[in-house]
């Protein structure tokens, strides 16, 4: 019989109203890949964080080694040799590499700690896994990828048995998640078990041995790589076959609708400040700008939209220079814009949905008297967008505050939509959404390119910007490092690209320390 | 003016002397500050501490348990601010507020129920902090007149910074409390208790105001007057924003509140509207806290600035 180092057992949680897990089964064998994989919302990252102790379980149970855990905490899982890599990173930006790795867990002497015993201990496991990291740096000063690295041998120094990698490959390119691969299977290799989060089936395939599908916090079964295919596991996340791959429209260019030359802007890091872009929006296609998250895509997309300023360059709409105008009047020129983050810019989430859907258009003379509100013509506008992007809850006196992902998400879109444009900046439109939505913003953006509009698209999604752009431009460290038409693309080159192209020897690929 | 008589050896002493109190409170700030909790109450715990010293230094004769009780008095104030923010989640300035409030109610009305006194409490037996006379100085006039002569408290607001320093940037609960202050969630994952952290910092810097206060109203006074505290712990939180937390930056702030309240005070015999040089501490409260903020401010902007390199 085969040892189960972990076993989750009908596990339970909810939020408040919100049940998060509610048949939660999963079970780890020592030295295997298993992957948890499941649509966005579906508890997979909430399973696991119950497994670490972040939250306490309100049913089932959980066994380690065959020893039942009960009121577990972070610590006390770590005691049990489980570790964590959460998708965000649990690093504190102002200390030191070391001080993180050691937080929690400090070697001292006397009464104070002893960095040089920390330095020691912690370069061994460095060197055993050949993982390179600055210990002197301070997290802010590093790479997203070095970042990752430094949690792993985090947790390889508390002792871990069990790693649990939450997404771990969303913030990297295609190169660097093959090096992150080759880790995961050299800690197996050693003896470790990993528990691997997902929801792109191509990977999925590639590492796992087992793989156990969520779906709406339910358990829909564990199944061996060798026994499934890529559309089997797709069915079991969603409930039915889906077809991402939309039929792309065949762009017809007009004239050019937004220039941007020159540009520079402020980032918030090094490599998220804008030195000096260029590039020009046609009316009818989609430009699509991809590169790794943090390389000054967000930071662009402000300075477009008038939200951050521009220190050198120039933004033209129509002919007409926006450079460093009001967000207001830039929208008044005919710019729409999906943002990024849509709960800290797209939507006021303790209005409701009509407030929501026409905040964009709130001076125009159809919704208002004087100085009031037209309260009829806004409840029948909001009506006829909550019937045509198909927004549920129905009722528009919902507060949004109640509304999914994939809801919320429709509001903005519809609200950019139906606000007339000639310019849509789509910043992340299906960032943390589920299939169904994704699907139904995609068409809906393929439709406003039919109609005349120029589209700027930014995603972290390859898959997102291969299939619906006409050109690709690709960001990196605030320079763009290629523009490739959209029928030379694949996931090597755009990656290749999004690495800075020439430079592979510097980023991420300090990995290769492995082979030397 | 005589300018030399404004600016001598004595004013070095007079600066410190005003500074320490301060000093104190803005420790007490800087402790919470590292937690990412901003403690308005400062003010209020010192007043509290200051009153328990006079009443506990009055009744028992000791300094010594004066000080104590302050901190504990100091501790209990805290300890009601802890529990409504942490537990109960209430906002951590209005319930500040609230115990600054409190505790000038709250000491008028025991001293008046208690001692029977109105406005100021002061009384011979009130025994102060001693001072620290050191033998064989008194022969050498300038050293003699900056150094020699400090309340015990004075002397141990030195060890107190370092101390501080120490314990910040040294020790494992030092780098526990920084990490919960900067990223919380971190600082769980790593299996530190959050909430409990959270306590300890409050509470500790509930001892440091009551032992602010002791000093206040033992060490560099020995009585007790209504809202004697006059806004040091809030200049002690300006100083600590000043100082951004760090213990040292943090003492330097208040050594220029303290220059400017003793040169005040020297420019008072010459004449100057008494009016205006009671409002110097607060002018250069103002003036420091915007210099500060300003240049943070354009700091930052140069660092995300895409003109500039810096490596």
């Amino acid at each position: 019989m085969v040892e189960n180092i972990v076993e989750m057992e009908n596990i339970i949680k909810n939020f408040g109203l919100v049940h998060a897990v509610k048949t939660g089964n999963f079970n780890l064998r020592k030295g295997e890949i298993h992957s948890l994989i499941g649509e966005n919302g579906a508890g997979k990252s909430t399973m696991m964080k119950l497994l670490y102790g972040m939250y306490p379980i309100d049913g089932g149970s959980i066994k380690v080694r065959g020893q039942l855990l009960e009121n577990l905490t972070p610590k006390i899982a770590i005691e049990n040799g489980i570790g964590m890599v959460h998708q965000e990173f649990m690093l504190v930006e102002n200390l030191t590499v070391l001080e993180n790795i050691i937080l929690g867990f400090e070697p001292t002497k006397g009464s104070v700690i002893d960095f040089d015993l920390a330095r020691k201990t912690v370069t061994k496991f460095i060197e055993q896994y050949g993982m390179n990291v600055q210990l002197n740096k301070k997290v802010h000063q590093i790479s997203v990828g070095e970042a990752q690295r430094v949690e792993i041998i985090k947790i390889l120094t508390r002792g871990a048995e069990v790693i649990i990698l939450d997404e771990p490959t969303a913030v990297l390119t295609p190169q660097e998640a093959d090096r992150l691969f080759e880790i995961m299977e050299n800690l197996k290799n050693d003896g470790k078990s990993i528990i691997f989060i997902s929801h792109k089936l191509n990977e999925v395939m590639k590492v796992s041995d087992r793989i156990t599908v969520m779906r709406h916090g339910d358990y829909m079964g564990t199944v061996k790589k060798e026994d499934t295919s890529p559309s089997e596991l797709a069915k079991m996340m969603i409930g039915r076959e889906v077809f991402l791959d939309l039929k792309k429209e065949k762009a017809t260019p007009g004239e050019v609708i937004c220039q941007v030359k020159d540009l520079w802007t402020s980032g918030n890091k090094e490599t998220s400040k804008v030195r000096g872009i260029s590039f020009d929006v046609r009316a009818g296609e989609i430009v699509g700008l991809a590169g790794i998250d943090g390389n000054g895509q967000s930071e662009l997309v402000e300075a477009i939209t008038g939200l951050r300023k521009i220190e050198k360059g120039s933004v033209t709409l129509d002919g007409k220079d926006i450079t460093n105008l009001s967000p207001k009047k830039i929208r008044e020129n005919g710019m729409t814009h999906i943002p990024e983050d849509r709960n800290l810019r797209g939507l006021n989430r303790q209005l409701t949905i009509k407030d929501n859907l026409l905040a964009s258009r709130i001076d125009d003379k159809k919704f208002k008297h004087h100085f009031l509100r037209k309260d009829s013509s806004i409840l029948e506008e909001s009506n006829n967008l909550i019937g045509e992007f198909d927004i549920r809850p129905t009722d528009p006196e919902t507060l949004l505050s109640s509304l999914s992902g994939g809801n919320a998400q429709k509001i903005v879109v519809a609200r950019e939509i139906s606000t007339v444009g000639n310019l849509l900046v789509a910043a992340q439109p299906t960032r943390g959404v589920d299939i169904g939505a994704i699907e139904s913003i995609r068409s809906i953006i393929q439709e406003q390119k039919k109609k005349g509009i120029g589209i700027i698209l930014i995603s972290a999604d390859l898959e997102e910007i291969i299939s619906l752009s006409d050109r690709i431009i690709v960001i990196h460290e605030g320079h763009i490092s290629g523009k490739i038409d959209v029928k030379d693309a694949n996931e090597e080159n755009l990656g290749l690209l999004m690495m800075g192209g020439k430079d592979t020897s510097r980023e991420g690929l300090n990995l290769e320390g492995l082979n030397e | 003016m005589d300018l030399s008589s404004i600016l001598n050896a004595s004013l070095i002493y007079a600066t410190f002397r005003s500074a320490t109190p301060i000093i104190y409170a803005a420790l007490c700030a800087s402790l919470t500050q590292q937690a990412d909790i901003l403690n308005i109450g400062t003010e209020g715990i010192m007043l509290t501490g200051a009153f328990a010293a006079v009443a506990i230094s009055y009744t028992t004769g000791s300094w010594v348990l004066a000080i104590i009780v302050a901190m504990l008095a100091g501790l209990l104030m805290a300890a009601i601010m802890a529990v409504a923010n942490i537990k109960y989640g209430a906002d951590i300035c209005a319930i500040g507020m609230g115990i600054n409030m409190f505790a000038i109610a709250i000491t008028k009305f025991l001293m008046t129920s208690v001692f029977g006194m109105r406005g100021t409490f002061s009384n011979p037996d009130i025994v102060a902090i001693p001072r620290v006379v050191i033998p064989g100085l008194e022969s050498i006039p300038f050293l003699n007149e900056v150094f020699n002569g400090w309340a015990l408290t004075e002397w141990f607001v030195i060890v107190f910074i370092v101390l501080m320093w120490f314990l910040l940037f040294k020790t494992k609960w030092g780098l526990h409390l920084r990490s919960v202050g900067q990223y919380p969630m971190a600082a769980q994952t790593a299996g530190i208790n959050v909430t409990s952290m959270k306590y300890q910092a409050i509470l500790i810097s509930g001892l440091i105001g009551g032992l602010a206060g002791a000093h206040l109203s033992l060490g560099y006074s020995r009585l007790f007057t209504e809202n004697m505290t006059n806004n040091r712990g809030f200049m002690g939180v300006a100083a600590m924003f000043f100082g951004n937390a760090h213990p040292v930056w943090t003492s330097v702030g208040c050594l220029v509140f303290g220059l400017t309240d003793s040169i005040g005070a020297r420019l008072q015999a010459y004449g100057i509207a008494a009016q205006l040089v009671l409002m110097l501490p607060y002018i250069v409260t103002i003036v420091v806290l915007s210099i500060s903020m300003v240049s943070k401010y354009y700091t930052k902007k140069r660092r995300q600035s895409s003109l500039l390199l810096i490596r």
